[in-house]
């Protein structure tokens, strides 16, 4: 069942919010011990608010159109949102007991739409890596291949959805950390335009290229999540007031005559063959749909990932200092990040805002040729829990750096992006790990690229669900 | 190339001597491809502001 699906269900009485409520925690009780996908479950609260959601039911609320699309709905946020009177660790040691008296935006804006939130999810240490193996509340686990990271950060929303704990969940994307987990868990992944959901509440790790979206097992799904956590914000600076568009894509949706986008260099350079036969796939199909797909070659991603990272580096350790002075509070990966960025110099930050601000004005002229690009997500499958390089395209690259090659410098530029599943590898010794295919678009235009994946998945473009599904 | 040892030795960031090679490479990797970024960038190129709205940006 999907969400938009159990939010019919409810709307006619066949099923009950306490119902729905009690099947995500006997499935998240079921699965834990394998995914360990959770840090904190909120029965209680969750039975208490599906109790209420079922009143409101009665009184002929609900819908996933209506003014409240998530309500009875079993959902979950990635331990970085803030939780009036939940702890919210990120993650951490360092946030190991706290417990915030605020929720964050998202959180407030998931319980107005009527959702019903059943825990706080299990991340990469500070949201600062693409592993989720957290070493102080353990490594999440990739429902497809237990052996395998989830990846992340958001490793944990990646993991419930695709196991059906939960219908969707919040994850945040820095340098890819909703669309990386979305890949390797076989889910959909939204980063929407910077500006464009609320960074308020969200404990950050890079101001400027912080963003917050939802995973979801369908594109429709994924779109009723953001619909209902986008707009305005008074206290977030960077929030937007551009209207909220509708996003939940019509049945029967076209991208005929849509011109796609698809770079004939870096994005397709060095991918596993698998990943690229799957990617390339899907660009048949979009194809087939009346798509034009276009060649054209983009600006130095090299340079704007390099842009990115210093950027990133230079503004997480900037964030983190104040707790730094304790270095056994932070897993080894962390810490060396935290490092490196301390070391950057004042003007090699300015630079790299210089340098942001030219790569920005050239790929911005992309959208006068093209409506969005399709790429890959990222450029390998899952890999092993443990591994630390990855052997692509006859070169051996940093298993970080290589999940991260294809979505990070999206964040410098604020576009939106999604990762959708265009397929499963068949490959000997890894079968059955997701591909995910990445659609950009300029500013503000999630309506449109959501139109496009919901096109391609309803043209076939999706896969079955993990074996863990329950 | 710059010696980020030797930086981090001075700035005193009590990093153990153990770990300085984990931070050290990243960073002579990242160097060798953003410091040709920088040498030509003209005077007349300001800093994007990056934490505000993209609409205010354009």
């Amino acid at each position: 069942m999907t969400l938009r699906e159990a939010a019919a269900a409810l709307r006619a009485r066949s099923v009950s919010a306490v119902e729905l409520a009690t099947q995500a925690l006997a499935s998240i009780a079921g699965l834990e011990p394998q995914l360990n996908a959770f840090i904190t479950v909120t029965a209680d609260a969750a039975l208490e608010r599906a109790r209420q959601a079922d009143c409101e039911l009665a009184a002929g609320a609900g819908g996933s159109s209506g003014p409240d699309p998530l309500l009875g709905i079993p959902v979950a946020v990635k331990d970085l949102f803030a939780t009036r009177g939940v702890r919210t660790t990120c993650g951490s040691k360092v946030y190991e007991n706290f417990v915030p008296d605020y929720d964050a935006a998202v959180v407030e804006r998931l319980q107005a739409a009527g959702a019903v939130i059943v825990g706080k999810l299990n991340m990469h240490e500070l949201a600062y890596g693409i592993t989720s193996a957290n070493p102080h509340f353990g490594p999440v686990r990739n429902p497809w291949n237990l052996e395998h990271s989830p990846g992340g950060s958001s490793g944990g929303s990646g993991a419930a959805v695709a196991s059906g704990m939960v219908f969707a969940a919040m994850g945040s994307d820095t340098g890819g950390s909703i669309r990386i987990p979305a890949s390797f868990c076989g889910t959909v992944g939204i980063k929407p335009t910077y500006g464009r959901v609320s960074r308020y509440g969200a404990l950050p790790l890079s101001w400027s290229h912080d963003h917050m979206g939802p995973l979801a097992r369908t594109v429709r799904d994924a779109a009723v999540v953001l619909e209902a956590i986008a707009g305005h914000d008074v206290r977030d600076d960077t929030s937007s007031r551009r209207p909220v568009e509708s996003y939940v894509p019509a049945e029967g949706v076209s991208i005929r005559g849509m011109a796609i986008g698809v770079p004939a260099n870096w994005f397709f350079e060095r991918l596993d063959p698998e990943v690229e036969a799957a990617v390339r796939g899907a660009l048949q199909l979009a194809a087939s749909l009346g798509a034009e797909i276009k060649p054209l070659r983009l600006p130095d991603i090299e340079a704007l990932n390099a842009v990115a990272r210093v950027i990133l580096l230079a503004e997480a350790s900037a964030q983190a200092e104040p707790h730094l002075a304790e270095r056994d509070r932070f897993g080894a990966d962390v810490l060396a990040l935290f490092d490196q960025g301390r070391l950057l110099a004042a003007t090699d930050y300015i630079h790299a805002q210089r340098l942001r601000r030219r790569l920005r004005s050239e790929f911005d002229r992309l959208w006068d040729q093209v409506d969005c690009l399709a790429v890959p997500s990222t450029p390998n499958l899952a890999p092993r829990i443990g591994d630390r390089t990855v052997l692509l395209g006859g070169l051996e690259e940093d298993i970080r750096l290589a999940s991260t090659r294809l979505v990070r410098g999206i964040n410098a530029l604020g576009y939106p992006a999604l990762s959708m599943p265009c397929g499963v590898s068949p490959g000997p010794g890894r079968a059955g790990l997701p591909v995910g295919l990445q659609l950009i678009g300029p500013p503000f235009s999630e309506a449109l690229i959501l139109r496009a994946a919901a096109a391609l998945e309803d043209a076939g473009l999706r896969i079955p669900p993990c074996p863990l599904f329950q | 190339m710059t010696d980020w040892k030797a930086i981090a030795r001075a700035r005193g960031l009590e990093i153990p001597e153990a770990e300085l090679d984990r931070v050290a490479k990243p960073l002579e990797t990242l160097e060798a491809v953003f410091r040709p970024l920088v040498a030509d960038l003209p005077a007349a190129l300001e800093p994007a502001t990056g934490i505000c709205p993209l609409e205010e940006a354009e």
